[in-house]
């Protein structure tokens, strides 16, 4: 990142949060399930994928309901992927009170990541092409199952004009939106809607996990993602993910928006996928160039939201990475993941992480670690029962299964509330 | 091809069916009677799309058995699409 000192310099702030999770939709379920280490990891129920290997995940339960929050006319040309991207910014919108302003359409932009596209509704479509014949695939096929679907939805059902992107680029891309994001408002749009989303439990889409030797076939969901133990047997998948709003925060500000954190920090490298060992460097390196933007030493650092993956390698890869970045700060620094008791939503997995990395320095609160118990590391997991302490940056890092590494530090604001 | 077997073989297809279709392939609920009553109102104003127009026509396709011609797709209202596809449909028949 550019990372220009001056005292000109725009900076991004997050005001609003919207998150579709396993564990609950929106900021203020999600934070209390999150906060008390709920664990609802179960059985895949998804049609279709009865016969599959694999048994656990974290599925987005009925009790989503996407007609509440965005109109029929998009949800009969999107994916459930991109359900919950519109879902989940309608709720980041909302609790930011930010609209398109019809006479600065190009004011706001919109910038998601995705890595499993959208499986079902494709899935669906060539269901159709091969069963009844190309005629009876309806043309938002066209559309529905690309990467890019979340983004142009949410800009056209917001009349957002301003700047637009898509990141495909591994699970890390829930981190790397927050890059994004910043840059364009550095470049001098007033806001982002920003985030990511995934959902990868169509029977296709599991499919294509079945690859991954990271993938946990476990079929207990209190021992199917168990990351930092001596019971590491992989990660299990869910759906679901975040979207934020980010401002420019002077911008922010001059409205009278809660600032609920400064996005202070962010980078990112690439160790490809020759071994989890490799991620080391990678994750260490970008754990310390997004303190440096930050300007943050180690011991500034009160929490670390881990990639905690789950597989004994890469487990081991995060703990030296984070002993390398942070040097004696590693061993104190509270670290959690309460993913593992919701899943890995790819993508989303990592916006999740940072919803919750927000939440907890509002609350001043560090979440368990669900599942987990007998951590085998030299390192402070944060396990059994929440804990009270204050936060007020938290460094949340991300590493994605095709070689990605991110970090970004999330600060609480010191300016605002005087 | 089952839902050809339900539906009339030949039309004319009506606003009722049109404003159906507008609601199950593109999600937009729409009153037929209004739709029939005014002739200038256009597909854009309704929030139709080009693909959402476009998968009315295959749906009709599919349902009369009969392929219809792609000035269909281009019609700017409801009153214009059904008059063209009407008498696409009853050009087949006879």
């Amino acid at each position: 990142m550019s990372g220009s000192g001056s005292s000109g310099r725009r900076r991004a702030v997050v005001t609003g949060i919207g998150v579709v999770a396993p564990n609950g939709v929106g900021t203020e379920a999600f934070w209390k399930a999150v906060q008390q280490g709920t664990s609802v990891l179960g059985p895949v129920t998804r049609e279709g994928c009865e016969r599959l290997p694999l048994r656990i995940a974290g599925q987005v339960e009925d009790g989503f309901d996407p007609a509440g929050l965005v109109e029929d006319r998009f949800l009969v040309q999107t994916d459930r992927f991109t359900h919950f991207a519109m879902a989940a910014a309608e709720l980041a919108l909302a609790e930011a009170h930010v609209a398109a302003d019809p006479d600065s359409p190009f004011a706001i932009g919109v910038v998601t990541a995705a890595g499993s596209g959208g499986g079902e509704f494709g899935q669906r479509e060539l269901q159709q092409l091969w069963g009844k014949g190309p005629q009876f695939v309806g043309p938002y096929q066209s559309i529905a199952w690309f990467y890019a679907a979340s983004t142009g939805q949410i800009s056209i059902r917001g009349g957002f004009q301003g700047p637009c992107g898509v990141l495909a680029n591994d699970e890390t891309g829930g981190l790397d939106v927050f890059a994004h994001a910043s840059r364009t408002i550095r470049r001098g749009t007033d806001a982002m809607v920003a985030g990511a989303t995934e959902a990868p439990l169509a029977p296709y889409s599991v499919v294509c996990q079945l690859g991954y030797r990271e993938l946990s076939l476990a079929d207990d969901p209190r021992r199917a993602y168990l990351p930092f133990t001596g019971d590491a047997c992989g990660y299990s998948p869910a759906e679901g993910g975040a979207m934020f709003v980010i401002e420019e925060e002077s911008t922010a500000r001059r409205r009278g928006a809660r600032v609920r954190a400064v996005v202070a920090g962010h980078a990112s490298t690439f160790t490809g996928t020759d071994g989890w060992r490799n991620s080391r460097e990678g994750l260490a390196r970008a754990a310390r160039d997004a303190l440096a933007e930050a300007r943050c030493a180690p011991e500034d650092v009160d929490v670390v939201f881990a990639d905690a993956l789950g597989v004994p390698e890469a487990d081991q890869a995060e703990v030296l990475a984070i002993a390398d970045a942070l040097g004696p700060r590693a061993a104190t620094v509270p670290v959690t993941a309460p993913k593992t008791g919701f899943g890995r939503a790819y993508s989303g997995a990592s916006a999740l992480d940072a919803a919750a990395a927000v939440l907890a320095l509002e609350h001043g609160v560090v979440p368990a670690t669900p599942n987990v118990t007998e951590v085998r590391h030299d390192l402070d997991v944060v396990t059994g029962e929440a804990r009270t302490v204050p936060l007020r940056t938290a460094l949340v890092l991300s590493r994605g299964l095709m070689g990605c590494n991110a970090a970004l530090v999330l600060r609480r604001d010191d300016d605002g509330g005087r | 091809m089952n839902d050809a077997a339900n539906a009339p073989v030949h039309g004319p297809v009506t606003f009722d069916e049109l404003a159906a279709l507008m609601k199950g392939r593109a999600g937009l609920s729409v009153d037929s009677s209004e739709m029939a009553s005014s002739p200038a109102t256009t597909f854009e104003e309704l929030n139709l799309d080009s693909l959402g127009l476009l998968g009315i026509v295959a749906e009709l396709e599919n349902r009369y058995g009969h392929k219809i011609g792609e000035e269909a797709e281009t019609c700017k209202t409801p009153h214009e699409f059904l008059a063209n596809v009407n008498s696409q449909l009853s050009a087949a028949k006879a």
